[in-house]
């Protein structure tokens, strides 16, 4: 199988790409310098995709919440053995996760990194799911969703996304319920793995110390040697949800936590592509809340000074396949003020004081600073470039289109991504014992 | 490399061209002392929030962007008997930059760490009041973090009677209420004056090239008596606690005295042995409690070689305490029995030389390394010296060192029964 060769000389790496004749997208990245290497699997399959139709069938299915999670713990164990252990005798590590949209299992190891991907293509390959060993899980699972209900962080993350999006699976905590986790049967998953396990519905991503070319014909061999059913079309039934009719505009909820927390929700009302296009889209979000939320923004201080914020002041921008979202949250003593204030934001629209071009050409530069340090992380790397492997541009390219934003794309991103209507607030209140 | 640039005040070069970051790394350490580590605390909130060059946050983090994005904080840890205030700051090498950012970065922490923003010889009424309420603040809230809480709790239970050790290396609120501006004064200067200082440099750099950034921070020569490193409680009375609080998962904590050498023989027993007890995915604490019983989330041991201890951490049903303890116990007897496969220890000694080789491609691990190797007599550096220790270690002195471990705490927070 011919790699095809991508060079990015201003991060200083390359890029090598194949995809097999099964549908398989393979990308590695050399980093000879380095002593390990990461390996991801992963599928275009996450906690948002509970409604589909069936491999071979045109009936849309609903799923519980919480079966790629539970799926891909169930795939780690075999009819007689547990793949954990298999990367463990050459002393790799192995772990796997899900997401919104995609589900990866991946290895790190500094020696026998054949031998491990070997065990990592045939372990995700090959299903074993019994009554058994789902009942067993769902004690295990059921541990950890127990122990996220304990985390207040969480709470607030999945309070704003449900207030965002009350009619969409996002707002559902990936690892489901401790109801819905009760419905997952053998049968469920395996449908689950036909319809989106496919070779052509994932991607292999390496990156690190090891031979590209004996890399690439041990793929190609693994690949060669296995009976795939034929490719079929992916269906998938959760749509884009940019609406803001369903969105909730306030809830809170008292629980045991000490300090008060608040959280805002913008939702996004138009989807974003996977193309450069999007990316650059995505960055110039980003940009725009860095300038006026920043560490260096005069709101931020002010806030700070006022004791509205303290250092867990938080923004982020998220854009998934039929979702995007920002949100702003932190630990404060006056939850309603940061809201309001939030909110007031958003409402001046493109119309901000600090949008200047000499901040703008100074938090452009940082931002690149910063991107390029990300590039230190093997693991960092491995994983961007794996969650974007679902898409036509890559971490690679991401200096290239920041390059090209300017001050005006952040006022125009402002005027139509704020809209008050799309707001949300959610607070967390220490509960008042009785 | 460690040069001394003035009595008791050490420059270590890290050169290194596998990153596109240079790490620098100021460490203030001083004799683990409890009355002082809610100062020392307040202090690097107080430093880094405001100096005379840039007196408010918005102007440092500007300052920081102009440094391509640097990243830059100061923080306190402590290993055994000694507290650390640490500023870091990270840039983008000056070959990808093209620009002069080390010595730019050196300026930067000469003016937050030499020249803070003062008033008549105190530091700022307003930024002192508002870091120390913002510091309490996140003090009281750890809490909601049920893990650290039962850390925390577990380790005063531990080290009671030993304020050093049972306190956190944050320091407590009470500590902290304590703090006026005139004392935090005091903690800085004795800090400035008389706390030993290593300064990590790790990147595309080399000596020359940092020697004179590093002499030009300006730091006075300063008399730094020896301090140790390694703290060990001797085995005492068994202690045991039970608190409740509004949680749906109950944690589980069991701390234990190990005899240990730190680098050497025993050591590297201890580590193997912890290994293969609960600090891997292969050990007996994740396979036979967490995936066989399916009787905890997480289930997990960890050596302390600084503090002699190790602590078993564990998430689980509140009902089920007993039961889980019984089988902690039972792996604990397995180690010390032998009763391993014996490639079951060959996996573990490859997983730990595995995972310490793969820490090679990490900055931070590096630099922790080198001060490590500045702080610790017989700390050797180098993958290859660690892979021949891990080697020789042998089943019998895995079970010789797992003989030595003793239960002395025992910690369990439950959720609270209704009514």
């Amino acid at each position: 199988m011919a790699l095809e060769k991508f060079e990015y000389p201003e991060v200083g790496e390359t890029l090598l790409k194949a995809t097999l004749p099964n549908g398989l997208r393979v990308q590695l990245v050399p980093k000879p310098a380095y002593h390990q290497t990461y390996a991801m699997f992963a599928v275009d399959y996450g906690g948002i995709d509970v409604r589909y139709q069936p491999a071979g069938s045109s009936e849309m299915v609903q799923d519980p919440e919480g079966i790629a999670h539970f799926l891909e713990h169930k795939l780690f164990e075999k009819e007689d053995h547990d793949a954990f252990a298999l990367f463990g005798q050459t002393g790799a590590s192995a772990n796997a996760f899900t997401g919104a949209t995609n589900t990866a299992y991946l290895f790190s190891s500094a020696n026998a990194v054949a031998e491990n991907l070997t065990t990592l293509l045939d372990f995700v390959q090959a299903p074993y799911f019994s009554d058994e060993t789902v009942a067993k899980e769902q004690g295990i699972i059921g541990q950890e969703i127990q122990m996220y209900q304990d985390d207040p962080g969480w709470l607030l993350y999945y309070g704003i996304l449900g207030n965002l999006y009350p009619d969409h699976p996002i707002a559902q905590d990936v690892t489901g319920s401790l109801a819905s986790i009760a419905a997952i049967t053998p049968e469920k998953l395996y449908r689950a793995y036909r319809t989106f396990y496919q070779p052509s519905n994932m991607t292999l991503t390496l990156v690190g110390h090891f031979d590209p070319d004996q890399i690439m014909a041990l793929i190609t061999a693994n690949q060669a040697a296995k009976t795939f059913a034929p490719a079929t079309p992916i269906v998938r039934g959760v749509a884009f949800d940019g609406s803001l009719a369903e969105i909730l505009p306030y809830r809170a909820a008292d629980l045991p936590v000490i300090r008060p927390k608040s959280a805002v929700g913008l939702k996004g009302q138009v989807d974003i592509p996977d193309d450069e296009a999007g990316t650059r889209y995505k960055l110039t979000i980003l940009l725009l809340l860095e300038m006026l939320f920043g560490d260096s923004s005069p709101l931020y201080q002010d806030w700070y000074d006022r004791g509205w914020v303290d250092d867990s002041f938080d923004f982020e921008f998220t854009a998934g396949r039929t979702y995007n979202y920002a949100l702003f949250s932190g630990d404060t003593d006056e939850p309603s003020r940061l809201s309001d204030a939030v909110a007031a934001v958003i409402a001046n629209g493109a119309d901000q004081p600090s949008l200047t071009q000499a901040r703008f050409d100074r938090i452009k530069q940082a931002s690149l600073g910063k991107y390029y340090m990300s590039l230190n992380s093997l693991e960092q790397t491995a994983n961007q470039l794996s969650a974007q492997s679902f898409y036509q541009v890559n971490d690679f390219d991401v200096a290239k289109i920041m390059r090209t934003i300017s001050l005006a794309d952040l006022k125009a991103a402002a005027a139509t991504f704020f809209d008050v209507d799309a707001l949300s607030v959610f607070h967390i209140r220490p509960e008042v014992e009785p | 490399m460690r040069t001394e640039l003035t009595q008791g005040v050490y420059l270590n070069v890290v050169p290194t061209t596998q990153f596109k970051t240079t790490r620098v790394a100021i460490h203030f350490i001083a004799p683990a002392d409890a009355t002082t580590y809610a100062a020392r605390t307040l202090l690097t909130s107080v430093l880094e929030t405001s100096s005379a060059a840039y007196p408010t946050q918005s102007l440092l983090s500007a300052a920081l962007e102009q440094l391509f994005g640097a990243s830059f904080g100061i923080g306190v840890a402590k290993d055994g008997q000694m507290h650390r205030v640490t500023a870091t700051l990270n840039l983008v090498s000056d070959q990808l930059a093209q620009a002069p950012l080390l010595a730019s970065g050196f300026a930067l922490l000469k003016e937050v760490l030499m020249h803070p923003l003062l008033a008549d010889g105190e530091f700022d009424a307003q930024v002192f009041g508002r870091e120390q309420q913002n510091l309490a603040a996140y003090l009281g809230s750890l809490d909601e973090d049920r893990q650290l809480q039962a850390s925390m709790a577990t380790q005063r239970l531990y080290f009671e009677g030993q304020p050093a050790q049972m306190t956190p290396s944050f320091g407590t609120i009470t500590q902290l209420e304590a703090v006026t501006p005139a004392s935090l004064m005091q903690t800085y200067q004795q800090m400035l004056a008389h706390d030993q200082i290593e300064i990590v440099v790790l990147g595309q750099v080399t000596e020359a090239d940092v020697l004179p950034l590093a002499s030009a921070l300006g730091f006075a020569p300063r008399a730094v008596a020896p301090m140790k490193l390694t703290v060990d409680r001797p085995v005492g009375k068994f202690r045991t606690k039970t608190q409740t609080a509004h949680v749906n998962q109950a944690k589980l904590n069991l701390a234990y005295h190990v005899d240990a050498d730190l680098y050497g023989r025993k050591y590297f027993a201890n580590v193997v042995a912890a290994d293969l007890f609960g600090g891997s995915p292969l050990s007996l604490l994740f396979t036979n409690v967490r995936e066989k019983a399916s009787l905890a989330y997480y289930a997990s041991a960890a050596f302390d070689p600084f503090r002699n201890m190790m602590v078993v951490q564990s998430g689980i049903d509140g009902q089920n305490a007993k039961r889980v303890q019984a089988l902690i116990a039972a792996q604990l007897q397995a180690v010390q029995t032998g009763a391993f496969a014996d490639d079951l220890l060959d996996r573990i000694k490859e997983g730990l030389r595995n995972s310490r080789q793969a820490a090679y491609d990490s900055p931070r691990f590096l630099a922790r390394q080198e001060l490590l190797h500045a702080l610790a007599v017989n700390h050797q550096p180098g993958f290859a010296a660690y892979a021949a220790a891990i080697d020789a270690v042998t089943k019998a002195e895995v079970q010789a060192a797992a003989q030595t471990w003793r239960l002395q705490a025992v910690y369990l927070l439950k959720e609270q029964e209704e009514g």
